[in-house]
């Protein structure tokens, strides 16, 4: 069983104390996202601006987020949350990005995102259960995904190495994850074998991107054109404003950091692609590492676009995640998270300038998150055509692949990373109707 | 000569998808978002092409704060035709934002746009 990590049996059963913080967190974010202070959705934080200076509408600018959401919140949000029983962020804060923004007056944000944050606990658990009980259980067959995401997403370090510093370099990386993962499985057989494979693909990343920007700067810098000094000067005044906007509001963000740290700390709440199924199996320490090492992927993408827009991250670094899993009682993590995010909002100018001097650096959170998709890509497909496999058998993947490969063909009317975890469920669907009109039985016996 | 830089997270796919077209009158550099904004505003670059998983964020970044959504554009994840794009262009858009998984269409169609508009 060392290698098949299948999510534990999950229910999604929330204590009271649970929903009631999934409620009053979801409240709090749709607050945050009318008033344009905090979106969790990077993609429209770039339009924020506009909406901020009232050069744009309410709806229009909803309308973005609706579009730039949807897709996440049915083919990455929903079926994660439902094979794992853990929560997730692109579940709870894509549509109180949409609803808050959309909220024509200041007092209906919160009811709206409470509103959300309630269909979440109760509706989920419903449909979960009701799920659970059809004679072909998709739902346990979504487990099969796990695996792959868990192992591929380990090998994300090696890909953007390979992607940014070449064949030599990424092939190394990719050696020293290879070994570490060998290594933590025969060694530390308790240890999610991924962990310190990514710990050292990320450090080695950083390694060569830091040194990369070292060199450059040691080479005498090529002579400035002329006008370059005033072409620095808008986006440092762009950044100050930004910045200026976001410390104004400071205790709003520690509200929002305490939060989403005590939502991290009550274990229902995976922050990463591959996070949830390990908080399923209370791998805390793991899912912290994973997370820990995802920041670095998106800390220069969301420090620029919220200095260029004026509008913050929901989870900031998203630092308060692996830290909230760590913490021993929701109290702590309370007041770790409000600091963290006081801490993050302030240093946020600093951390802009420093991008500005290290572009090696900025370009390898984007190759992160370029490996990040292309590894998940893989790892969906294949955990997506083995859950079909699982539920189906040979019809199962007939129909799923078969939805997929559809949706290739017709131009990918449904986003790639979302089109076959969507297959599964929508394959799911059609099984059950098949077996109502006895012309499939349930695959028996299937993987305990 | 029009000089194209990309950046995001497909920006050395986007330069590989155009690079292999051999279009005459353009030139494509890999970038990324503050470098291009500064580029274009210094005028060292003309246009700016963005990706990322929704066609939005991380493929315009700091550019709209920085030129303007004046000049900026997203497809999202919509393929254009040839007459939208013409038409963007001549509107004066110059940063263009599109969708991963849309790069080996809208690519070269917005390459092959902008030179012949270069010409």
């Amino acid at each position: 069983m060392g290698t098949a990590l299948a999510a534990a049996d999950a229910a999604l059963a929330f204590s009271p104390a649970q929903q009631l913080l999934v409620v009053g967190v979801c409240a709090l974010t749709a607050t945050v996202a009318h008033l344009a202070l905090a979106v969790f959705n990077d993609g429209v934080r770039p339009f924020m601006l506009d909406f901020i200076h009232g050069r744009t509408t309410r709806n229009a600018t909803g309308a973005v987020s609706f579009g730039l959401s949807a897709g996440f919140v049915f083919g990455l949000g929903a079926p994660m949350a439902l094979s794992t029983g853990v929560l997730n962020p692109w579940l709870l804060f894509l549509p109180t990005d949409v609803l808050g923004i959309l909220a024509p007056r200041a007092w209906l944000a919160p009811l709206l995102g409470a509103a959300w944050g309630a269909v979440v606990v109760f509706g989920l658990g419903g449909a979960n259960e009701l799920a659970h009980g059809l004679p072909v259980d998709f739902l346990t067959a979504m487990r099969q995904m796990s695996t792959p995401i868990l192992f591929l997403f380990a090998l994300f370090p090696a890909l953007a190495v390979t992607k940014q510093f070449g064949r030599l370099r990424g092939g190394l990386t990719g050696a020293v994850e290879l070994g570490l993962v060998v290594l933590t499985m025969r060694v530390w057989p308790g240890v999610f074998a991924g962990a310190p494979a990514m710990a050292a693909g990320v450090l080695m990343l950083i390694g060569f991107a830091v040194a990369a920007d070292v060199r450059a700067v040691r080479t005498p810098p090529a002579p400035a054109p002329p006008g370059s000094e005033g072409a620095e000067d808008p986006m440092a005044s762009l950044f100050s404003a930004g910045a200026a906007r976001l410390r104004r509001h400071l205790p709003l963000f520690m509200a929002l950091g305490a939060g989403v740290c005590v939502l991290a700390q009550m274990k229902v709440f995976g922050g990463g692609e591959a996070t949830s199924f390990l908080i399923a199996k209370g791998h805390y320490t793991e899912a912290a590492q994973v997370d820990f090492y995802r920041v670095f992927g998106f800390l220069p993408l969301i420090a620029t676009t919220a200095l260029a827009s004026g509008a913050y991250g929901i989870a900031g670094f998203t630092l308060v995640y692996p830290i909230g899993y760590l913490l021993p009682n929701p109290l702590v993590a309370a007041a770790v998270g409000a600091l963290v995010f006081a801490l993050e909002v302030l240093a946020l100018s600093s951390v802009g300038r420093a991008l500005g001097r290290l572009p090696s650096v900025r370009d390898c959170s984007e190759h992160l998150r370029a490996a990040i998709g292309d590894a998940l890509g893989l790892a969906i497909l294949f955990g997506s055509l083995m859950a079909a496999n699982a539920m189906g058998g040979g019809l199962g993947i007939l129909i799923c692949g078969g939805l997929y490969l559809l949706n290739e063909a017709m131009g990918r009317p449904v986003v790639r990373m979302a089109a076959a975890p969507a297959a599964v469920l929508v394959g799911g669907v059609a099984l059950n109707g098949l077996y109502w009109l006895g012309l499939f039985a349930p695959v028996t016996g299937g993987p305990a | 000569m029009a000089k194209i830089l990309t950046g995001g997270v497909g920006k050395a796919e986007v330069a590989t998808a155009v690079t292999g077209l051999g279009i005459d009158g353009i030139e494509i550099a890999v970038s990324n978002d503050m470098d291009a904004a500064a580029a274009l505003r210094a005028g060292r670059a003309d246009y700016f092409l963005g990706t990322c998983h929704t066609g939005a964020g991380a493929s315009l970044g700091v550019l709209v704060g920085l030129l303007g959504q004046a000049d900026c554009h997203t497809f999202g994840r919509s393929v254009p035709t040839e007459a939208d794009v013409t038409a963007l262009l001549a509107d004066g858009k110059r940063v263009f934002g599109f969708a991963l998984d849309r790069i080996e269409t809208v690519a070269p169609l917005m390459a092959r746009a902008i030179a012949a508009r270069a010409v």
